[in-house]
């Protein structure tokens, strides 16, 4: 079982990893640390592994060779150990994947129910305190299909951090999102970010990754090309790839 | 004139008008030459016959039954027989094709191997010939005298006999009743907007209210119990018969499987395709979020295949209820066997095949609407979904 906050050493901790889908490498050797409290951003071209590494974080895919360990508990076939990790380890998904046949509140208050054992009374504080902070309190009895897109991110954000995760994980939350919509977004997980949530986000929003990351990490063909802080990857990046990737998001 | 003709208005209410017209004619011109053909052959059309008795009799009927009663209350017997012979299919096939459906899905490769090959054998022979494939194998199980036994359950080829509770015929209607009530008030106390009470607090009451109705059942056959015979009738053998419990006959047994099996081929189709159409997406968040696979499937993906299924179920009950009918290949009277002998015996054929079709009619039409009504309701809500 994870003890949060006592257990030492990073947060995730990620070492040689492989991943084979058949017989196509999609993850090389990557290798990654990311401590408590620390901001990641991950970018690179399309293909390049991004949602496939995050993925392996909390098994949603399943890693071929190396090692992660998330809050000290290694991620192998033990089961209670996945579990353990996953009650940890909050995801927000590039199409929200909120539950369209309950409310906005029975979302955000199905997992701390069931698998935290929360008494609803509890839960239901809880979900409405997060539907708060991610400003729409008001939607709570609505059904996902009745939001806008923004709206329904916010509320996989609020699932997520109901169930008071150690990391949130996001793989590209606001790309699937109108343009007038991402700021919404990306305001809410800027205000997680300054209250000092590790996380771990794939996104190509560069203005958002110098606003609160403390690591740029680029990845193409499966591997980690190059990571710095923000200042430095966006200024004096060396690598030929990342400075070409650069001037395609940056560029116009 | 011309101008009139090219109003759209008009060329549709005159279209229409031809339309209807020409139907009209062709039912009145059939309804005049079909009396002229019956008041030639001396046959009186109308209803009257209803209330004259039949004459003959029938093999299966849950109510009361002799050849002295008249032709409605066989007619209402029909449709009481075909009603139960399609709610026991339906759950069968539907329990089948649950199964089934499932292996489909599964992730091991034997059990969606054994899925397939099923749905491949069933679904593509004909419910005839299957009908008939189960009435030989039942036909042809032992006598009486060396049949199969197990838990009280004897296994012949006069059909199979079940322990039966010893209990007066009204007692068992009232515990019915009960047992209903069991299922149907706690479904009701979940939806009704007329408690107080929030619906994800009612819990407690819903299962008050089923333990209280299954108490009453249990209550009222032990109340309605025959003097002087144990409560559960054991079936026996007495000389060259069977005695005691109760006999399911060959002929519904027959068509009960039948109609599992094949129907359950169709049904396992439409589950499959229904656990198909449920999003990847939503599967993942509800396991990232910490739910178990058991979780997973009960609050996500079942309640989502559910509401991807029930409109093609639906046509699929409508299709199977009609199947009932082949009731008459191995003399099970169902309703449509029983009109058949009405036509036989009394002669009345339109009127008789103009009952069936109402009956039909308000049987399928019926079932639709009560899938309809569930299917508004737990239809998701909003336009807004992706993913
Ligand atoms: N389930 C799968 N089966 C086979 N190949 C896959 C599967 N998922 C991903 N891949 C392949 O693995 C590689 C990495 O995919 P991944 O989704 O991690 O890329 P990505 O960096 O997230 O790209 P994008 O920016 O388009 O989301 C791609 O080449 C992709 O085709
Ligand atoms: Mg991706």
């Amino acid at each position: 079982m994870i003890s949060g906050n006592r257990s030492s050493g990073p947060a995730v901790l990620i070492e040689n990893l492989d991943k084979y889908y058949g017989t196509f490498q999609a993850l090389r050797k990557v290798s990654l640390s990311v401590d408590r409290g620390e901001r990641i951003v991950v970018c690179g071209p399309s293909g390049s592994g991004k949602s496939t590494m995050i993925r392996c974080i909390n098994r949603l895919e399943q890693h071929n060779g190396g090692r992660i360990t998330v809050l000290g508990t290694e991620l192998n076939d033990d089961v209670g150990n996945i579990d353990g990790i996953r009650r940890e380890v909050g995801m927000v998904f590039q199409h929200f994947n909120l539950f369209p046949h309950m409310t906005v509140l029975e979302n955000c208050m199905l997992a701390p129910m069931i698998v935290r054992k929360v008494p609803r009374a509890d839960a239901e504080a809880t979900a409405r305190r997060y539907l708060e902070k991610v400003r729409i309190p008001e939607q709570a009895m609505k059904y996902p299909g009745q939001l806008s897109g923004g709206q329904q991110q916010r509320v996989a954000i609020a699932r997520a951090l109901c169930m008071q995760p150690e990391i949130m994980l996001f793989d590209e939350p606001t790309s699937a999102l109108d343009p007038e919509m991402i700021a919404e977004v990306l305001d809410v997980i800027v205000t997680l970010a300054s209250e000092g949530m590790t996380m771990i986000c794939v996104t190509h929003e560069m203005g958002f990754a110098r606003r609160v990351a403390d690591r740029v990490i680029f990845m193409d063909g499966g591997e980690i090309v190059e990571q710095a802080p923000p200042d430095e990857f966006f200024t004096f990046s060396r690598n030929e790839r990342t400075r070409q990737f650069l001037s395609q998001v940056l560029g116009h | 004139m011309v101008s009139l003709l090219r109003n759209q208005k008009v060329r549709n209410a005159l279209l229409q008008v031809l339309y209807v017209g020409s139907i009209a004619a062709m039912v009145l011109a059939g309804i005049a030459i079909a009396r002229q053909n019956l008041a030639a052959q001396g046959i009186t059309s109308g209803f009257d016959f209803l209330f004259k008795s039949t004459g003959w009799d029938l093999n299966f009927s849950l109510l009361p039954a002799t050849a002295n009663d008249p032709y409605w209350w066989y007619f209402l017997i029909g449709i009481i027989n075909t009603l139960f012979l399609g709610t026991v299919g339906l759950t069968l096939a539907t329990i089948v094709g649950t199964i089934v459906g499932l292996a489909r899905t599964s992730s091991n490769e034997l059990a969606r191997l054994l899925g397939r090959t099923y749905v491949d054998i069933f679904r593509n022979i004909p419910l005839i010939l299957q009908v008939f494939f189960w009435y030989a194998v039942i036909t042809h199980l032992p006598t009486p005298r060396a049949a199969h036994e197990g838990w009280g359950f004897l296994l012949t080829s006069r059909g199979l006999y079940i322990p039966f509770p010893n209990v007066s015929s009204a007692a068992l209607a009232a515990a019915t009743l009960a047992v209903i009530a069991a299922i149907a008030l706690p479904i009701w106390l979940g939806r009704t907007s007329r408690l107080s009470l929030p619906v994800g607090q009612r819990g407690g009451i819903q299962l008050a209210c089923a333990a209280a109705a299954l108490a009453c059942a249990a209550v009222v056959l032990v109340a309605g119990r025959l003097a002087d015979l144990p409560l559960l009738d054991f079936p026996a053998l007495q000389g060259l018969n069977l005695r005691g419990g109760l006999r399911i006959p060959p002929e519904f047994a027959t068509l009960a499987i039948a109609i599992a099996i094949y129907g359950g081929s169709y049904i396992a189709e439409i589950v499959r395709g229904g656990f198909k159409a449920v999003g990847k997406g939503q599967v993942e968040a509800a396991l990232s979020l910490g739910l178990g696979p058991w979780r997973v499937f009960m609050l996500v993906r079942l309640p989502l295949a559910l509401r991807a299924m029930l409109p093609i179920l639906a046509n699929q009950y409508v299709w199977l209820m009609k199947a009932t009918t082949m009731g008459i290949a191995v003399g099970f009277t169902d309703f449509f066997m029983i009109v058949a002998l009405t036509i036989n015996h009394s002669g009345q054929t339109i009127e008789a095949i103009g009952i069936l079709m109402a009956g039909f009619l308000a049987i399928n039409l019926s079932l639709a609407a009560i899938f309809n009504r569930i299917n508004k309701a737990i239809a998701l809500k909003g336009n807004q979904l992706r993913g």
